[in-house]
């Protein structure tokens, strides 16, 4: 009877547990496909953000929503090695660059944190005359990392050691990739950002997300600011940095919403079945062992113990059993839902400990409803007959 | 078989006469089994229903023109063309997309069109597979007709054209007028693109039936898209095969993940629901020792005995299973109804795993308590003590 108890509490416990959390991941893991917003200079081409102004993205009012983001500054440059020259572009940006902001944890920034799809073969540019090349641009100018290239702009030239080769099956194959400091010192626009891609957790759209911000009333528009919906986090982005324009994208943004709900969604009926299941199987087995005593019962009403003093004695005991029961599967509970979390996300998580009152609240209810029946069973036996056997 | 018809009888008019307790068992290997059959059915269907949702990232494989390079200024950055033009054969590609099966993809026809005096990038497509393998663009106005465009809000800007204007636009081999259908933001290279019709573009261009570029969305089964890259790769000759690892690479982990997770949830209530119903199980085989004590005084032997109960187990395992499977696989479509909006198709294997597992555990919930029922003095289990 223990035993079932225990693991009643513990299913109850781990599936609780992992629900709350289990959206939570799930949204961290969609944000591997990448970026969903996009901050541009809202002058058009040939203009730029200043990179002082990103700290400001740490600072937002959705700050706890921002996954990660990397600035990048493009240029039109000709790479020459080994006597080829190709016209191509030069990418300036942060590869995994900590960011200290006042008042904030640091974190840390950049291309690695935002595009973990990126495969790079060899290493990643630790100093600031390394670079790592796209497959499709270093075939063509037959470089491997190791390998030196040139790279001319308006008459000037720069070396620039390969550490890596990346491949992604995107427009990255055919850039150049430096730190963001020598790009803007060659390019010679110190302290200039061409785009932002940025990565944050966001909830789907709904009919309210959709409307058109400009046509809502001032509370309708709180409320939509107030909700990360892709648009609003933009929103709020856009309004932090200076001389930016945010838009979502769309393809990440759309696809994440309806695939969070359904997962979401699936979670939820499989907690439910859980619950149930563990409800009836606790139960049953309470039923089955209360009907063995009896003979117990029968024997205290021929004693003279009144109903109350019988059913004092076996609520008490089972009540006692679904006690310990219930705190030791949430112990046991905990467990799981930390195995579960550790080898489907590889991250720890942390039970709630409300949950705690919770599972032992519902190992004694169920204990209480698995107990009272047999017992009133029990009470409409005759003693004697029951005694005889 | 005489002797087969009383077991029966006396197993079937013993259930009946323990009536509460029997479907209390029944009850409990029903659940059991229908939790088995649900979780089964639901966790092998989530797989499929998530690569399906997986889809709408868009295209996991590119095919290229082996001289051509990606677009430079893809993702929302436009550099102009830095190379010559290449081109791929519609009809060649076609074929062989068709061949390998792959039924979803898009076409598209790169180029730069003039209106006036001003260059701007400009693709051919055919709207109506845009339409549904792109569900994340988002389009002001309608989609298009024949002779209509669709403009990107950042070019709309430029040209300060909205929904319902004109815009004559040239290329080296003609020029049309096309009616703005629609304007598109999807925050990528979209916004700063014109959409025509593919036909147009090719004549705009006059480069016959060619394509510059060919968005497949590959279905992965048995194979990974690498190798399904590699063997397009072959039979494409002239033309590079890129896997789009944005959208390959993460939708493979992430289904594996999900397939991961939904193992161990269905491992861990299947593993408490048993236990439950095995202890079950043998509370209420241990309650009849009297009942075996009498059998052994009458002069059955252990097997006789044995056989009278597991003939008990099988019935119930049976009829529980039975149970579980009607309910489990109505739990399982009531869950992809809501969830996927798809019905679950009836699967009979789960019967038979239903079944199976409610007559295992029956089976074992009643033996194991039952040798211990054995080793007991008839005598002493009579006179009850």
């Amino acid at each position: 009877m223990l035993v079932s108890i225990i693991l009643g509490s513990a299913v109850a416990t781990a599936f609780l547990g992992i629900q709350r959390e289990i959206s939570g991941k799930m949204a961290l893991e969609l944000r591997r496909y990448g970026a969903n917003i996009l901050l541009e200079p809202v002058a058009g081409d040939g203009t730029y953000m200043a990179v002082q102004e990103l700290a400001k993205i740490k600072t937002v009012f959705w700050k706890h929503n921002i996954v990660g983001f990397a600035p990048y500054l493009f240029g039109v440059v000709e790479f020459a090695a080994d006597g080829k020259r190709e016209k191509g572009v030069l990418a300036g940006t942060w590869f995994e660059r900590s960011l200290e902001v006042e008042g904030e944890d640091s974190t840390v920034q950049g291309v690695k944190v935002i595009a973990p799809w990126w495969s790079v073969a060899g290493g990643w540019p630790a100093a600031e005359d390394e670079a790592v090349i796209g497959t499709a641009l270093a075939r063509r100018l037959a470089l491997t990392a190791g390998g030196t290239v040139r790279v001319m702009y308006h008459g000037r030239e720069m070396p620039l050691r390969i550490v890596g080769v990346v491949t992604t099956g995107g427009y990255e194959e055919e850039q150049l990739f430096a730190p963001l400091m020598t790009a803007q010192r060659f390019l010679g626009q110190p302290g200039a950002v061409s785009r932002v891609l940025v990565s944050a957790l966001t909830v789907p759209m709904d009919d309210f997300g959709r409307k058109d911000p400009a046509a809502m009333t001032k509370d309708e528009y709180e409320k939509w600011y107030c909700t990360a919906y892709v648009t609003s986090v933009a929103k709020n982005l856009e309004e932090a940095v200076t001389g930016s324009r945010a838009k979502p994208v769309w393809q990440i943004a759309g696809a994440e919403g309806a695939l969070l709900g359904k997962l979401n969604g699936v979670m939820l009926l499989l907690t439910v079945l859980a619950l149930t299941a563990a409800a009836i199987g606790v139960g049953t087995s309470l039923l089955a062992s209360m009907a063995e005593r009896q003979k117990d019962i029968a024997l205290m009403k021929t004693l003279g113990a009144d109903r109350l003093q019988v059913t004092a004695i076996f609520m008490g005991e089972t009540l006692f059993v679904a006690l310990i029961g219930g705190f030791c599967g949430y112990l046991l509970g905990d467990r799981l839902a930390e195995l579960i979390s550790r080898s489907v996300f590889a991250s720890s998580l942390e039970t709630p400990l409300w949950l705690l009152p919770i599972a032992l609240a519902v190992s004694l209810l169920v204990a209480a409803l698995g107990g009272i029946l047999p017992l009133r069973r029990a009470f409409l036996v005759e003693p004697v007959k029951v005694l005889k056997g | 078989m005489h002797r087969w018809r009383w077991l029966m009888h006396i197993v079937l008019k013993s259930l009946a006469y323990r009536q509460g307790r029997s479907l209390l068992l029944l009850g409990v290997l029903a659940m059991a089994a229908s939790l088995v059959t649900s979780l089964g059915i639901v966790s092998s269907a989530m797989g499929l229903r998530v690569a399906e949702e997986v889809r709408k990232y868009g295209a996991n494989l590119v095919v290229l023109p082996a001289a051509a390079r990606i677009e430079v200024g893809s993702g929302g950055l436009d550099f102009g063309t830095i190379t010559e033009p290449a081109y791929l054969p519609q009809d060649a590609l076609l074929r062989v997309v068709g061949n390998e099966g792959v039924t979803e993809y898009s076409l598209h026809l790169r180029g730069h069109l003039k209106a006036g005096a001003l260059e701007m990038p400009a693709e051919g497509v055919d709207f109506a597979v845009i339409r549904r393998l792109y569900p994340w663009w988002q389009l002001q106005g309608g989609w298009p007709g024949a002779d209509e465009a669709v403009i990107g809000i950042d070019l709309a800007a430029r040209l300060k054209l909205k929904a319902g204007d004109r815009i004559r636009a040239a290329g080296t081999a003609g020029a049309r007028e096309f009616r703005v259908a629609g304007v598109v933001s999807t925050g990528g290279e979209e916004d700063k693109l014109l959409f025509i019709p593919l036909a147009r573009m090719q004549e705009a261009l006059g480069v016959g039936s060619s394509v510059s570029q060919a968005r497949l969305l590959a279905q992965t089964g048995g194979v990974t898209l690498e190798q399904r890259a590699a063997r397009l790769q072959g039979l494409l000759p002239g033309s590079v095969v890129r896997e789009v690892r944005q959208v390959a690479r993460t939708s493979e982990g992430l289904l594996k993940k999900v397939q991961l997770l939904m193992a161990l949830v269905t491992a861990v209530v299947l593993i408490a629901a048993a236990s439950s119903v095995a202890s079950t199980m043998s509370m209420t085989v241990l309650e009849r020792g009297k009942e075996i004590g009498l059998l052994k005084a009458m002069g059955a032997t252990r097997l006789g005995v044995l056989l009278l109960f597991c003939g008990e187990a099988v019935v119930l395992g049976l009829t529980g299973g039975g149970v579980g499977y009607l309910l489990g696989s109505g739990i399982a479509r009531f869950v992809m109804k809501t969830v996927f909006m798809v019905s679950a198709g009836i699967d009979l294997r789960f019967a038979g795993l239903s079944c199976a597992v409610s007559l295992c555990l029956a089976l074992l919930g009643s033996a194991g308590p039952m040798m211990s029922v054995f080793r007991l003095d008839p005598v002493r289990s009579l006179r009850g003590e």
